[in-house]
């Protein structure tokens, strides 16, 4: 009966994370002053959400922290509390928790229990403290209440109530038919389950519902044939009821005595203490996110108070998810348990029934429709595509081989196979493409908790959320761009005094872009704080005994910063300042294939430019020949070619040899020599002189001859080889053949030390 | 890895369970490797050069769409004559989870070997480490030198793998 529910719990993890994510940014979104209802019902179903998959695949310790994070919104967006921004905190705060948990879950990482006890008590504190401004209000630990049945009706004439009996067939007895016709009934109106059917027990196969509504019974009769077995239904009008709102009610205490009510009720005690019945009550949250009109139905609660008298309901005080309805209901009579037909050893059996539903609330959530595929799925494709793609232009260089002899039914057909192969390719890549949001999101978080720590006031402000990068650049992206800004944020941005005595406005705003830039991403980080000292970084790098001198540009200078352990801050703190970091962010850029420039100006502000490569799979390339080998330069790192003249090259100390190109000497890498091939030049005024921009030093690379520019799909050498110095990755060509991708950073490197060692 | 297991549980259980063998030539010395870490064997072709890779690493070439690099074992062991002709063979190894080419002079045939066919070699010091011999065997007037192609490429000596074991 039980399914393992281990084989979800991937998707949970993730649609948690999901709803974590989206419940922070929207915290963040929030107006303490007036918050706005519709934030706060997302924000409350997020963590509804959360709540209920946990108790459906038996994470009780997230179920219970959400639980209480769940009561004090729901107390807020029904305006019982007033938002304060210590909540909010307290919020985010929980929210980490709930991440920490997950994080533990996954085996990564554990939960701090002391810490948990404190947020839970810190959210039932702020539940309780508040509720002296609602005195009405219970235990936080409210009233069980099923969606189904604890509805209560309001009082409003002109609606009708009709009893509903009918036996499903049994397909939709199993299968969705039956929870469509539940859901729709329930966008009716008022809808209460008397008795539900099991399927495979004879003896109860009949449903009854209540359904309170003001629309005619032709509205749903169909719904209800068609799901019946032939003809075993039956509705009735109770007109009685519809015509005085205010006996309603009368369909509520009729329950509570009868003897099956207090069957239904003596499961709950028991189901409480056992770990594994806790799906039976964190299951129906799900369904209460199902209901479309969710919101609806709260509203319904506030009238209520005044209404009724208060009336005794011992039973509904053990555990559950009150959802709202605790808050305002303690004077009168929680809405009775209609019995359940589930007897207490079965009390989880309910539970596998329903869980196909609840293990995949988005199905029923969202009309959304993507699917979730597993990476490496994606990746596969990927990679049968780049086969694809080379043996294509295999193909066309066999055709243009044959020249004019090649049939042109077989070089249109190859053209046209080009053009599919490169539509192909581009949706494929596609796939893997994320809008830059997924890490966006995360920083309104990062730069509200460092300004309050730093007593800055800071404003962030993010454009172009939804250009699209590669997946695994998202991921890796994250770090480097988190250090940036609260570099930004601690260096940048000047304390609100100092801002207002250079005449800037108190609020220092930090900006982050990302667009897109001739197949690369652009994300720009700036800040309208004090700029980088040029002197100071001159001087500090002088201290360090690197190599500095007036002379050097900004951008020479300001790369500085990059340099491992060189830190201008004069104070170091917890946030920053330690000399460590800028040197990693510009490594793991560049592990990217990426690369970052600075721009700044004193006392107007700075701004870091990160350039990235789309996607990691496929690079712009510039193949160039080097006695009978081919090498690949990524085009991103090319400014020119040029033929040297006869006088362009001068040697230094007869060793090193640089090239005048522009006014300008470059240091001049020979590929041949540095890995000893024979060139099929002697002179090199025979040669090309690729100019390259390896991180701000500019040098020249001679090969023998340019060969070609096409775009390449990077092959790992290391999968079955080792890492080669001054390679990046493989590529194969449309022959065949491999061909080496150059890294052109290490090879200025690899020519810096040659040049040293023989100076 | 499954063959290793195979192998050893042979070893320990029945010397009459036999194991299959493919069998090349280096030179005049006749060598034979667990047929299980064989993946194919295929006609050399010009590899890419690898910048300062050590002589016996050819360089690498696209079998199918991933990169292989290739070790010339003649160049390693200084064994044979070192030409490229058109029968020169390539034997595509799938060892430690990677898949390597060894450029032999010749594959000769597949054998059956049970481990009391192997005897244990003497302690030799020699071009090739007998840490990565298994043994000997002798079928008929030949003798095999049966090696654990798998330890041998992984080896530091053959600087195929970054972090290489001992």
């Amino acid at each position: 009966m039980s399914i393992d529910m281990s084989q979800f719990y991937q998707v949970f993890f993730e649609e948690s994370e999901e709803h974590l994510a989206a419940m922070e940014s929207l915290l963040l979104g929030l107006d303490v002053g007036s918050p706005d209802q519709e934030q706060l019902n997302a924000i409350f179903r997020a963590a509804h959400s959360i709540k209920g998959s946990a108790g459906t695949f038996g994470f009780t310790d997230l179920a219970e922290t959400t639980h209480i994070l769940e009561n004090l919104l729901d107390r807020i967006r029904k305006s019982e509390l007033p938002l304060r921004a210590e909540m909010v905190d307290a919020f985010l705060e929980a929210g980490d928790v709930l991440r920490s948990m997950l994080e533990a879950h996954q085996g990564r990482g554990s939960v701090d229990a002391a810490q948990v006890q404190r947020i839970c008590e810190r959210l039932r504190r702020l539940s309780d403290a508040s509720s002296e401004a609602a005195p009405v209000a219970p235990v936080p630990q409210a009233p069980a209440g099923d969606d189904e049945v604890a509805v209560r009706i309001p009082v409003d004439t002109g609606q009708r109530l009709y009893e509903i009996q009918f036996v499903p067939t049994e397909i939709a007895a199993h299968g969705v038919g039956l929870e469509n016709l539940l859901d729709e009934l329930r966008s009716l109106g008022q809808l209460q389950i008397v008795r539900r059917g099991r399927p495979g027990d004879e003896s109860a196969t009949y449903w009854e519902l209540r359904l309170l509504t003001d629309k005619p019974r032709e509205a749903f009769v169909e719904q209800i044939d068609f799901i019946a077995e032939n003809g075993a239904w039956r509705i009735t009008e109770d007109t009685a009821v519809a015509a005085d709102g205010s006996t309603a009610f009368g369909f509520f205490p009729e329950s509570p005595g009868a003897p099956d009510e207090v069957r239904g009720y003596g499961i709950y005690p028991n189901v409480a203490k056992e770990e594994e019945a806790y799906g039976f009550f964190e299951l129906l949250p799900t369904s209460v996110s199902d209901k479309p009109d969710e919101d609806a139905a709260y509203g319904f609660f506030e009238p209520l108070p005044v209404a009724e008298k208060p009336a005794p309901a011992e039973p509904q005080i053990e555990e559950g998810d009150g959802y709202g309805f605790f808050a305002p209901l303690p004077p009168i009579p929680p809405a009775p348990k209609q019995p359940e037909p589930v007897p207490d050893a079965e009390a989880s059996t309910s539970a596998p029934g329903r869980s196909g539903r609840s293990a995949k609330p988005p199905v029923s959530a969202s009309a959304d429709s993507s699917i979730r595929v597993s990476i490496e799925k994606v990746d596969q494709l990927i990679n049968l595509v780049g086969e694809l793609v080379i043996t294509q232009a295999m193909l066309l260089q066999t055709a243009a081989q044959m020249e004019d002899s090649a049939p042109e039914g077989l070089v249109n057909g190859l053209t046209q196979l080009e053009r599919n192969t490169r539509d192909l390719q581009e949706s494929v890549m596609s796939i893997r493409m994320m809008p830059i949001s997924f890490v966006f999101s995360r920083f309104p978080r990062v730069v509200r908790d460092l300004s309050a720590k730093l007593g800055k006031q800071v404003e962030l402000k993010t454009t172009g959320e939804t250009t699209e990068l590669d997946k695994s650049l998202i991921e890796r992206i994250t770090d480097p761009l988190t250090h940036l800004i609260r570099n930004s944020l601690d260096h940048g941005i000047e304390s609100p005094e100092r801002r207002a005595a250079a005449g800037k406005s108190p609020v220092g705003t930090i900006t982050l872009k990302a667009y897109h830039q001739g197949g690369n991403i652009v994300i720009e980080v700036g800040d309208d704080g004090g700029g980088l000292p040029r002197d100071k970084i001159l001087n500090k790098a002088r201290e360090k005994g690197l190599p500095v001198s007036e002379q050097m540009s900004d951008q020479e200078v300001f790369n500085l910063i990059f340099e491992a352990g060189f830190s201008t801050a004069e104070q170091v703190t917890d946030v920053s300042g330690r000399g460590v970091g800028m040197d990693v962010v510009r490594r793991n850029i560049q592990s990217m294939g990426g690369r970052i420039e600075i721009d700044s100006m004193l006392g107007i502000g700075t701004r870091m430019t990160v350039r990235l490569p789309l996607t990691l799979a496929i690079l712009d390339g510039m193949s160039v020949a080097v006695g009978d080998q081919i090498y690949i330069l990524p085009l991103s790192y090319v400014l020119e070619s040029l033929q040297p003249t006869p006088g362009d090259i001068k040697t230094l100390s007869n060793q090193a040899r640089v090239a005048q190109v522009r006014g300008e000497y470059l240091p001049v890498v020979v590929l041949h020599e540095l890995f000893q091939l024979d060139s099929v030049w002697s002179d090199f005024t025979q040669g090309i002189m690729v100019v390259l921009d390896a991180d701000g030093a500019r040098v020249a690379l001679f090969v023998d001859a340019l060969v070609g520019q096409h775009q390449v799909v990077i092959k790992s050498l290391e999968a079955n080889y080792r890492k080669v110095p001054g390679v990046s990755g493989a590529t194969i060509m449309g022959d065949g053949h491999v061909a080496l991708i150059l890294d052109v950073s290490a090879i200025a490197a690899m020519a810096r030390t040659s040049m040293q060692k023989a100076g | 890895m499954e063959a290793m297991i195979a192998a050893g549980a042979a070893v320990a259980e029945d010397d009459q369970f036999a194991s299959e063998f493919l069998t090349f030539t280096l030179g005049s010395e006749e060598y034979a490797i667990d047929i299980l870490k064989v993946q194919e064997i295929r006609g050399y072709e010009t590899p890419t050069l690898i910048a300062n890779a050590p002589s016996f690493i050819k360089g690498v070439i696209n079998l199918r769409g991933i990169i292989v690099p290739i070790v010339d074992l003649r160049i390693k062991f200084r064994l044979g004559k070192v030409e490229y002709t058109p029968f020169t063979v390539v034997i595509i190894l799938n060892v430690a989870g990677r898949v390597i080419g060894v450029v032999v002079d010749s594959v000769s045939d597949v054998l059956s070997l049970t481990p009391a066919q192997i005897r244990q070699a003497p302690d030799f010091s020699g071009s090739f480490d007998t840490k990565y011999i298994v043994g000997l065997a002798s079928v008929e007037e030949r003798m095999l030198i049966v090696t654990d192609i798998e330890r041998l490429m992984t080896s530091a000596d053959m600087e195929l793998i970054e972090a290489a074991a001992e």
